[in-house]
């Protein structure tokens, strides 16, 4: 792998886990490049990445990167498939997640937050780690949206590179942060957005 | 029943004698079924004066408690003997369906001991008839011939039988159940061909129960998941076998290539299982109760049959220098059919073909020779020629010339897919199996290379003794539950451990698992040790220990085996000549063995 690119997943990978949205082994990276896909390998920490951690595949067909690649293979395989995505990042952002099983979407009310995620869907399957329905249901939701929450699990961002979906993981969070803390103040809400409904139909 | 059917059968062949007995419940407490049951019984039934090859020596065929009981893989089976090709305890082990009809025909286990004077057959028929039958008619017949001849119906009747290869006593021979499952690691084959027995079969009825049904639907949800969840478990082995391993393993240099000269082989890539998928594949197939289906249907220009599987595909391929997969595949079908371990066979003939290039025999085997193997092959099982020779296995073949050197053995059991000296922990693994050379003792793929469960440095030697005895303990007690060891990949003890607790009734952790698991090693290991084997029996081949890797990922290693035998020894409570202490034979409660 290129260096510069190994320096790209190691950095991103400790924002990730010095950030607080994932544990020592949770989560997952990975970059397009032409018809392969670079991924972390199962059971890497990203906040100590070597670059003997990473897995190379074809981005078309399985092969025996399955044996080392993150179990999220199958996810980030058909998200490329099926979006024009060119980075994806899969963290567990605790708030969001707290947030995630208790409603359908998760709606920033804050003003960064919707301006740059107006909308997080919540995806719900039986088997959420690893499985083709998840693949199939993550996938179909990055079609309309940069960033997705699977319940009760965590989330999967899309850019065209590390640092893109870095970003929406992160303004996830923060945007989780904002409505649980809002929310425990048990006072009405100001809105302040004009056209703040069109939010709700994102 | 519940787990155990509390009893077991044993057949003398010699005075046609066929008795019932319990089973003791503490035994099955202690041991379980399958592998660990085996070597109990075994340890009682066999001791050192007995010949492999004589009558005194047993066949134990063992179900184990999840046998039958509906959960993940549990559809197999043990037998456990002397082996002819090593001289210490052996179980091996099979899948398909014969195992889960045994269980239902509702015993635990089947003692086998004695000579038939004229070749013969044992069928436990539907209603409980037992009976010793003349097979006068199947003697000489192949596998394919004698399964179908025995009206083999997967659900219904199931055939375990021996081909010509056991029949020949050749000491790398297989049992086959179900037409293409092979017993074959250790030669068992050709115990059962000793004992004129040609073939076994089973119809039964009854069932395997969950004493908790509730718990055990549960159980079954949360393995299930794990099974489908796992990328290996629900995507690599049902879509390219095995063999899917091919590719890795050369990658970081741990393949054995011609007789392990070298560890990477420039023709891996077309013998590996993404190009099986693309050429020779024709479908893929579970054994009963297997959500994995790892099995490979295949077809070549000339012939079709199941697999190959991956030690078979190193076997026969970069083991002996070979990148036709159609050959390899081929290969494969003839040893099935003749009853054939297709990793002593292959790594036989790979001793011969670098015997051959260095003039130590006169035969033209050769490294790369694809258009001799079918002939080796069948020279082997009907004990022809040069075949003759290769039929006692590596060790002894290239004793008789003085180039023992060249066998690539441990305690007389060829060693299969993975080379030591880019894979520190599987040296030790293979030096300290109790039934030889084994990559089924405990694989250390996982740690190594897989990340299953965590990733450790593979050319590591201090800290790596206490891994491989915890796999060898747990690979000890899947074993002896019986599950298929590919479930392992993706289910742990923990959950295993409430699998039996719903099918049996009786509260079992994890750490009671694993307690069994360490208590059948030991065990076997003090058979062993009853046998005569000791700490120097506990080695790798010359060539491992030390000529370094030529070239590669693994360049300049060899096995380090003295950095890690004695940490080995001491975690396992063993003195220094590899003797359990007094304090862990208590421990393990075998005081009394």
């Amino acid at each position: 792998m290129d260096q510069r690119l190994y320096e790209q997943f190691r950095d991103i990978g400790r924002d990730i886990y010095l950030g607080g949205i994932t544990s020592s082994h949770g989560g997952n990276m990975s970059v397009r490049v032409g018809n392969r896909i670079i991924i972390k390998r199962r059971g890497g920490q990203l906040g100590r990445l070597k670059e003997e951690d990473f897995v190379e595949t074809s981005l078309h067909r399985k092969d025996s990167g399955l044996l080392r690649a993150s179990t999220e293979l199958i996810v980030h395989r058909e998200i490329y498939l099926q979006t024009s995505a060119l980075a994806i990042i899969h963290c567990h952002p605790r708030t969001a997640i707290v947030l995630s099983m208790s409603r359908d979407e998760i709606v920033p009310i804050d003003n960064e937050g919707s301006y740059l995620l107006h909308k997080v869907p919540v995806i719900s399957v039986e088997y959420a780690s690893g499985s083709k329905e998840m693949a199939d249901a993550i996938a179909s939701g990055l079609k309309g949206y940069k960033i997705v929450m699977l319940r009760g699990h965590g989330c999967f961002a899309v850019g065209q590179t590390l640092e893109e979906a870095f970003h929406w993981c992160s303004t996830l969070e923060e945007v989780s942060d904002i409505i649980l803390e809002a929310s425990l103040l048990h006072e009405p809400f100001i809105e302040y957005r004009r056209n703040a409904e069109g939010y709700q139909k994102w | 029943m519940e787990g155990w059917a509390g009893k077991y059968l044993e057949i003398d062949l010699s005075s046609g004698r066929i008795e019932n007995h319990p089973l003791d419940k503490e035994m099955a407490r202690l041991f379980l079924g399958g592998r660990g049951l085996g070597a109990r019984l075994l340890w009682e039934l066999v001791g050192p004066e007995v010949e492999p090859l004589s009558a005194e020596n047993v066949l134990i065929f063992c179900a184990g408690p999840l046998t039958a009981s509906g959960a993940q893989t549990s559809n197999r089976f043990t037998v456990t003997t002397k082996s002819p090709l090593t001289g210490t305890v052996c179980d091996s082990n099979s899948g398909g369906w014969w195992g889960m009809q045994f269980k239902r025909t509702g015993y635990d286990a089947l003692i086998v001991r004695g000579r038939a004077e004229r070749p013969v057959m044992i069928e436990i028929q539907r209603d409980g008839k037992i009976s010793i039958q003349d097979a006068g008619h199947l003697w000489g017949k192949t596998v394919s011939e004698v399964t179908e001849a025995l009206g083999q119906n997967n659900n219904k009747r199931n055939v375990l039988c021996i081909g010509p290869a056991g029949e020949n006593l050749v000491r790398m021979a297989s049992i086959m159940n179900d037409g293409t499952r092979a017993l074959a690691r250790g030669g068992p084959g050709a115990v059962m061909g000793s004992k004129n027995l040609k073939a076994i079969v089973v119809e039964g009825s009854e069932k395997n129960s969950a004493n908790d049904p509730e718990l055990f639907r549960f159980m079954l949800y949360e393995t299930g998941k794990l099974i489908k969840n796992s990328p290996i478990t629900s995507q690599a082995y049902p879509e390219f076998g095995t063999a899917v391993v091919m590719n890795v393993v050369n990658e970081i240099g741990a393949l054995p290539t011609r007789n392990f000269q070298q560890t990477q082989f420039e023709g891996a890539e077309k013998i590996s299982g993404e190009t099986m998928a693309d050429t020779i594949l024709t479908g893929n197939r579970a054994c009963w109760a297997c959500p994995i289906a790892c099995t490979r249907q295949t077809k070549t220009e000339r012939a079709e049959g199941e697999g190959p599987e991956y030690e078979t595909t190193w076997a026969f391929g970069a083991q002996c220098g070979i990148d036709d997969l159609p050959a390899i595949a081929e290969a494969n079908y003839l040893c099935n059919d003749l009853g054939l371990d297709t990793i002593s066979a292959g790594n036989t003939i790979g001793c011969a073909m670098e015997m051959g290039e260095k003039g130590l025999v006169d035969t033209e085997l050769r490294f790369g020779r694809a258009d001799l193997l079918l002939p080796t092959i069948a020279d082997i099982g009907y004990r022809r020629g040069l075949g003759d020779e290769l039929a006692e296995g590596s060790y002894r073949f290239a004793e008789k010339y003085g180039a023992v050197q060249y066998s690539m053995t441990a305690k007389k059991l060829e060693l299969p897919a993975y080379d030591p000296r880019g894979m520190q922990g599987q040296g030790l693994l293979y030096a300290t199996s109790n039934r030889g050379g084994c990559h089924m003792r405990g694989n250390m793929l996982g740690p190594e290379v897989l990340s299953l469960p965590r990733l450790v440095d593979r050319f590591a030697n201090q800290g790596k003794a206490g891994i491989v005895a915890v796999h060898q303990n747990e690979a000890a007690v899947v074993d002896s539950l019986v599950v298929c060891r590919f479930t392992n990949v993706a289910v742990s003890s923990e959950y295993f451990a409430r699998l039996l607790t719903a099918v049996s009734g009786i509260k079992f952790t994890a750490d009671d698992l694993l307690k069994v698991g360490e208590r059948v090693w030991n065990l076997e290991h003090l058979y062993n040790l009853r046998e005569g084997f000791g700490r120097a029996d506990d080695t790798l081949p010359e060539r491992l220990l030390n000529e370094p890797v030529p070239a590669g990922p693994s360049k300049g290693h060899t096995a380090r085996l003295h950095l890690m035998l004695d940490e080995y020894y001491q975690f396992r409570g063993w003195n220094e000549q590899g003797v359990p202490e007094a304090a862990k034979l208590k421990e393990l409660e075998l005081e009394g063995v």
